[in-house]
């Protein structure tokens, strides 16, 4: 068998064990690689550094256990720097399945810096329908959740004392893996005109782009990738930039396979010639 | 004759007050808009139940009829009871179903997408060919976003009259640029269709989310 037909004809085992190893080598031996701050995320960190000690936050967790690798490390990050800046934060997620990761997140992060719930955050949990929660929350936080997640009564939380809508709210945090900051955008931004950045999935992040643009997102972060650069400017290494040497190492593999399959192939092709 | 007129009567009037509302300040209206985004939530929510219903009975009907994968119908009735039994019994703060979700649903589905890797890479080595000039553009594209999206981008580059020009920044020209451009395309093409098709429904001409064919009323 010629060079060409072989490389046009690797054995898909052979591929599973290069990404194994390039996802797995970096972890167990970790790469130092420089992280450049690009500039949607450079205004993410900008809107979040112009919060004050007091402006309530309202936190959107949207999304389950299959995107968590790639989202939480982000989420990790801003609820550190929200709960730094004493800001107060009004969280809750769109999707069943999230309930779980954004209770489990807000309690690590409230253990870390010493807050207390019900004063300085609360977990709203779950609520079906997105469009009409996203637009109800717009007229009355309370009337859209009578209720927190643990059942307490919304009109008998301090931290709602004087926060009802989105008038109230500083800033809306939207870290999601599917098109809900698209949403939340057209619905909070669009109708009731409240400030909004976002964490997407790199996949996503791509089609963020046109409201970034438009000023209607005002920063966000992409990926994994994005939460490495946000860990880097507020100068706290997490999983984001652990994570970037299994990342780099995964793109150059599947690049290489790529380079490798055209070769095959256009041997193969000139063969044929 | 009512089935069919009454809920189109009430989504033609429900669509005319929802586009109303938008622009008229009043507190009558916004009392009434409340009331309408309560009741969007609370059939939202019943939707949810009647799915877990259907599926249920989807399975039940396979474990029934004892067909060739019923086992697997079986696994989803008895991890749904399970799950529900849990929640129902124990709370959703702590316990039995805080384990499911902790130890068993969160390392599945996280389990499943990052299965994706490997499929993304033998998938790419297999049908991403350069045949023609467009694959040939898409490739090149795919790759330096790629390797532009990871620390090695602002590594990788080469100096163009005095500036560097690197993988990343070129990278961030292509999201920023074509890609914008495309998406931005997409989104006023989607957004004028949606006007389009709720002028439609609220007109009563579209009824095939009533389960009916167009014009005629006649049952698909």
């Amino acid at each position: 068998m010629s060079l060409g037909a072989r490389l046009a004809r690797v054995d898909r085992r052979l591929i599973f064990l290069l990404m194994t190893l390039a996802v797995a080598g970096p972890i167990l031996i970790p790469i130092k690689l420089p992280i450049i701050v690009s500039k949607e995320v450079e205004d993410f960190y900008r809107e979040i550094e112009a919060l004050s000690p007091g402006d309530h936050v309202l936190l959107a967790i949207d999304y389950e256990p299959d995107v968590m690798a790639e989202l939480s490390p982000m989420s990790e990050a801003v609820l550190d720097r929200l709960f730094a800046k004493d800001t107060k934060i009004v969280a809750l997620t769109l999707y069943p399945g999230g309930v779980g990761i954004a209770q489990g997140l807000l309690e690590e992060a409230a253990a870390r810096h010493g807050k207390t719930y019900g004063e300085d955050y609360v977990f709203l949990g779950y609520n079906p329908d997105y469009s009409g929660t996203m637009l109800r929350l717009g007229e009355s936080i309370k009337a859209t959740y009578p209720t927190d997640q643990f059942g307490r009564d919304t009109r008998d939380l301090p931290i709602l004392r004087d926060c009802d809508a989105y008038r109230d709210l500083s800033l809306l945090v939207s870290i999601c893996g599917s098109q809900l900051s698209e949403f939340w955008a057209a619905y909070a931004g669009g109708r009731y005109g409240q400030r909004m950045v976002s964490g997407n999935t790199a996949v996503q992040a791509i089609l963020i782009y046109p409201f970034y643009q438009s000023g209607q997102i005002k920063g966000f972060l992409g990926g994994l990738k994005g939460a490495a650069e946000y860990e880097t400017r507020i100068q706290r290494p997490g999983q984001g930039v652990r994570g970037m040497g299994s990342q780099t190492a995964g793109h150059v593999v599947i690049v290489l396979l790529v380079l490798v399959g055209n070769a095959g192939y256009l041997a193969a092709r000139r063969r044929r010639a | 004759m009512l089935q069919r007129s009454l809920p189109i009567f009430f989504a033609g009037l429900v669509g005319i007050f929802m586009a109303v509302q938008y622009f008229v300040l009043h507190p009558g209206m916004a009392r009434i808009y409340n009331l309408v985004l309560d009741w969007k939530q609370v059939v939202f929510a019943c939707t949810l139940m009647l799915g877990v219903f259907s599926l249920i009975r989807f399975h039940w009907r396979k474990i029934a009829r004892r067909t060739a994968d019923a086992f697997y119908s079986l696994v989803v009735v008895i991890s749904c009871s399970i799950t529900v039994l849990a929640a129902a019994v124990f709370g959703t703060e702590t316990g039995p179903y805080t384990w499911l979700y902790d130890r068993v649903q969160a390392p599945m589905q996280a389990t499943m997408f990052s299965l994706l890797a490997y499929f993304v890479a033998s998938a790419s080595y297999r049908a991403f060919r350069a045949r023609s000039v467009h694959a040939t553009l898409l490739l090149l594209a795919g790759a330096v976003v790629m390797l532009g999206r990871v620390p090695t981008g602002d590594l990788i580059g080469f100096e163009l009259h005095g500036q560097r020009v690197s993988l990343a920044s070129i990278a961030a020209w292509i999201l920023d640029t074509p890609n914008l451009a495309a998406k931005r395309g997409i989104l006023i093409g989607v957004g004028l269709g949606m006007i389009s098709t709720s002028l439609r429904i609220i007109l009563g001409i579209e009824r095939a989310y009533l389960g009916l064919s167009r014009g005629t009323g006649a049952d698909i």
